[in-house]
């Protein structure tokens, strides 16, 4: 019997061997439900941040971001980064966040990266939603 | 923000040296360009009659008081005395400033009585516990009965004797002091000459505090590419105000009713002590500003003491005790009513006091500290009543 | 203030006294007739007393009302009384209410209270009028009919639903943006009160009507909000001059509906935004006010102050004292008859911190 022997190239053989290797869903791909389930999973940090936002922080002064920013009015989250006067430099939001935290609610900052603040970030971001961005705007 | 530079003012680009040429002054690393004034031009010559102007004592009652007198080079430009003395002794109610960068300065005296140098030269002659001079006519004067003064003048501003004017003594003396900037301090070199060995560890650590917990930077600024360290804004941050406590009302009322009548604020400030710690409500009447006072420079700070309006902090270290606890010599002090909205206690650890110490100490000029002698506080009087 | 000045401000009753000046040549006018006389008063509002623990307060409310009880004490000659504008307390405790009034008894002069809701929503008001009196009253004075209001009481429903304890309605009462909130209002009895007490009053008696709540419709998101507005605007329509100044804001507003004038006062604690600021809801800020300055959150007093009012042939002026600004004075404007900012008011005069967004 003829025995044929189909010589595998490089590529061929990388492919192939990817293909075993690879899930079933691409990385690529992502459906409703996926866009649908992440959008709750923003929400609920929205929700989170709201909380703290709202007396959260359980800072001994009892003082709470909502008392000068009702709805989060007022924190223009969309004109950042920007030199922001109070810090003598050019800072991102969560910069001032923190100088919030420190000086009229007389607490500790958190870190940037603190799921704390990326939950008040999110919460204020939501509350400006659709505004433009103008980074530098005083 | 802070505006750098007066209505009048054009700031020139041209470098050229030369009697009678315009000339710029280079800014010092840390610093923007000097403003000018546009009807003040700087010229070599004009800037040294005004140095010989600023060191003569002859515009004074007895002979005996110049500017530099107050503000000598040795001293950083200052007196290294609480409250400075004038003739016969004659003691004011206020610490002389650095003219070091005063340049800079939107406002002159600590109440910003002045809105420039030109107008700050003409008061300590005719002032009765400074210069004491009847008035700038007597000042005038002296300068037309001496020779080489009205050859000097002519020179500078083309008149003739019975030309000459207090303004032109005033011009001059601002051109020189327009010459006294410093910047370069090791915080320059670190912050904006990209040295990052330029300040000690202990003075990098304060610069972080200067910025966050001690609450420094929004009235003694610092920017990405520049720093004045001050806002040019006046505050009462609970310097003195025991002198006057509890009866702010009626000595308000009564400087007031001695304004309107004509009374003369440059001399009742430093002749009243009462009525100067009303400080910038002397000038403005404006019921926000009782007791508040110009935010000083902190360049060369070290150099300078001792510090505040009144003299009545002698160290660094009793100035950041002050601030930390919130407007007060001692925690256990009553703080003033009109204490601005900007001091509050701070809470600093003993280590961030010594680094913001050790943070003011990096803001002197190599080229001012070599000029300066010493920084020994000064006692008791040189008049003829001296014990 | 030069002798040209002094003529012009006695007559225009201070459109041109430089804000914030000391209205020290304010001397008594004499206008020889029978009828409302010039005077002044001072009107402090909004310190939001916070008690923490112990003898321990919010130190920044506190150094708001003590600043503005030492500079209303700098005024001369004095006025003829101050009016506090409520919300002495943050939440109503015997603590912050105590707190408060202690610190404004440094005070030169006779205060009258008006009632806030963070008195009120603890105890529905039982220490505020132990300590302080009736919540709505009336007087006169030199010729000038006072009336206060409460004008922050809700819907019983809510008032007195089953709260798991009394501060938990405070405390839904003290968040502003509160989405399960309740509207303020006056309510029926206490319009037909209002109604009975001005029945006595002759229709050229100038009027001026103490409420914390605006007595207007603007932002119902934020209690900037009074639900019978229109009916208590109708009870006072059929009078000459009528002045409604009030609190709760915490920033200037002023309008004009008919023949009444409205006046806001700032909070001696903390501003708040304007609320156009908050992009995702609409408001209705009376178009005539000039806003505030932005503030700097440094300065603890920034965006913060008190008032002081010179009422003069029955109308009002408003000198607001504000720390670290310039001070701004919105007076009444006999041929436009309306209030207008003496400074700010034309559009091409308007600063860039009056900007908000």
């Amino acid at each position: 019997m003829n025995r044929i022997y189909y010589p595998l190239t490089q590529a061929a053989l990388a492919a192939l061997l990817l293909s075993m290797l690879a899930p079933a869903a691409l990385a690529d791909r992502f459906t409703e439900a996926d866009l649908e389930r992440w959008a709750q999973e923003y929400m609920a940090v929205v929700d989170r941040g709201e909380k703290l936002f709202h007396g959260g922080l359980e800072n001994e002064n009892t003082v709470s971001c909502d008392q000068c920013h009702p709805d989060a009015a007022n924190t223009h989250p969309e004109t950042y980064p920007k030199f922001q006067q109070q810090l003598g430099k050019v800072a991102v939001l969560g910069e001032m966040v923190n100088w919030c935290i420190e000086n009229p609610l007389e607490s500790d900052p958190l870190a940037l990266d603190d799921p704390r603040m990326v939950a008040l970030q999110a919460y204020i971001h939501e509350q400006r939603r659709l505004v433009p961005l103008v980074p530098g705007k005083h | 923000m802070t505006r750098l530079t007066p209505r009048r003012s054009v700031t020139l680009s041209v470098l050229i040296a030369g009697l009678g040429i315009p000339m710029a002054i280079a800014a010092p690393l840390g610093l923007p360009p000097v403003p000018i004034p546009g009807d003040n031009p700087q010229t070599e010559a004009k800037i040294a009659l005004g140095d010989r102007l600023f060191h003569d004592p002859r515009f004074s009652v007895d002979g005996t008081i110049s500017c530099s007198t107050c503000h000598e080079r040795e001293k950083a430009f200052t007196d290294h005395r609480r409250l400075s003395e004038g003739h016969s002794g004659l003691l004011g109610t206020r610490n002389a400033p650095t003219v070091i960068n005063s340049a800079y300065m939107e406002q002159l005296f600590w109440d910003g009585r002045e809105p420039d140098l030109e107008g700050q030269s003409k008061q300590p002659p005719v002032n009765p516990v400074e210069g004491g001079l009847a008035d700038v006519g007597v000042l005038v004067e002296k300068i037309r009965s001496e020779p080489s003064y009205v050859e000097e003048f002519n020179k500078v501003f083309g008149v003739d004797a019975e030309n000459i004017t207090a303004d032109h003594f005033a011009d001059a003396i601002a051109s020189f002091e327009r010459t006294i900037i410093a910047g370069d301090s090791p915080f320059d070199r670190y912050q904006y000459g990209g040295d990052e060995s330029a300040m000690s560890e202990a003075a990098v650590r304060g610069l972080e505090v200067f910025r966050g917990q001690g609450r420094c930077v929004s009235c003694h600024l610092i920017e990405e590419t520049q720093a004045l360290f001050t806002d040019n804004r006046f505050h009462n941050i609970g310097v003195g105000f025991k002198a006057i406590r509890g009866r702010e009302a009626e000595i308000a009322h009564e400087f007031l009713k001695a304004k309107h009548a004509g009374a003369d604020v440059d001399k009742t400030v430093l002749v009243d002590k009462e009525a100067s710690e009303l400080g910038r409500f002397a000038v403005v009447e404006d019921i926000n500003k009782v007791g508040a006072f110009k935010t000083s420079t902190l360049r060369n700070i070290e150099l300078t003491p001792p510090y505040m309006h009144d003299g009545s902090l002698d160290t660094l270290e009793d100035v950041i005790d002050f601030y930390n606890n919130g407007g007060r010599e001692k925690e256990t002090d009553p703080l003033t009513p009109f204490l601005s909205g900007g001091i509050r206690p701070l809470d600093l650890s003993d280590q961030q006091k010594q680094d913001l110490v050790a943070f003011l100490e990096a803001l002197t000029s190599p080229e001012i500290a070599s000029q300066v002698t010493s920084t020994e506080i000064i006692t008791g009087s040189t008049g003829d009543q001296q014990p | 203030m030069s002798q040209m000045n002094r003529r012009r401000f006695l007559r225009t009753g201070g459109a041109v006294l430089a804000a914030g000046s000391l209205p020290f040549s304010l001397v008594e006018l004499a206008f020889g007739q029978s009828g409302p006389e010039d005077f002044t008063f001072a009107f402090i509002s909004d310190s939001h007393i916070t008690h923490i623990k112990g003898d321990r307060f919010v130190r920044n409310w506190d150094r708001g009302m003590i600043q503005a009880v030492a500079e209303a004490n700098l005024l001369s000659p004095r006025p003829d009384f101050i009016f506090y504008g409520g919300d002495i307390a943050q939440l109503g405790t015997p603590e912050e209410i105590d707190h408060g009034l202690e610190i404004l008894s440094g005070l030169r002069g006779d205060v009258h209270h008006v009632m806030g809701e963070h008195d009120y929503y603890l105890d529905l008001g039982e220490h505020w009028r132990k300590r302080i009196g009736p919540d709505h009253y009336s007087f006169d004075h030199k010729g000038v009919h006072f009336v206060v209001l409460n004008s922050i009481l809700t819907w019983d429903e809510w008032t007195h639903r089953k709260w798991d304890t009394p501060m938990q309605r405070m405390k839904e009462m003290a968040r502003l943006d509160n989405p399960d909130g309740s509207p303020f209002m006056v309510g029926d009895s206490q319009r037909e009160w209002l109604r009975k007490d001005l029945s006595n009053i002759s229709k050229s008696t100038p009027i001026v009507v103490m409420s914390h709540s605006p007595l207007q419709k603007i932002y119902r998101g934020w209690n900037f909000w009074t639900e019978d507005a229109e009916q208590v605007q109708e009870l006072l329509k059929p009078f000459d001059k009528v002045t409604v100044l009030y609190g709760h804001v915490h920033q200037i507003q002023y309008n004009q509906i008919g023949n009444i004038s409205f006046h806001a006062a700032m909070a001696t604690a903390w501003p708040w935004p304007y609320p156009k600021t908050f992009v995702q809801e609409a408001s209705h800020l009376p178009k005539l006010t000039v806003e505030m300055n932005r503030a700097d959150p440094f300065f603890e007093r920034d965006g913060t102050g008190w008032q002081f009012i010179n009422m003069h042939t029955g109308d009002v002026d408003v000198h607001y004292a504000l720390p670290d600004n310039e001070n701004r004075v919105v007076a009444f404007n006999e041929q436009q008859d309306q209030p207008v900012d003496t400074l700010y008011q034309e559009e091409s005069n308007r600063i860039p911190p009056q900007d908000h967004y």
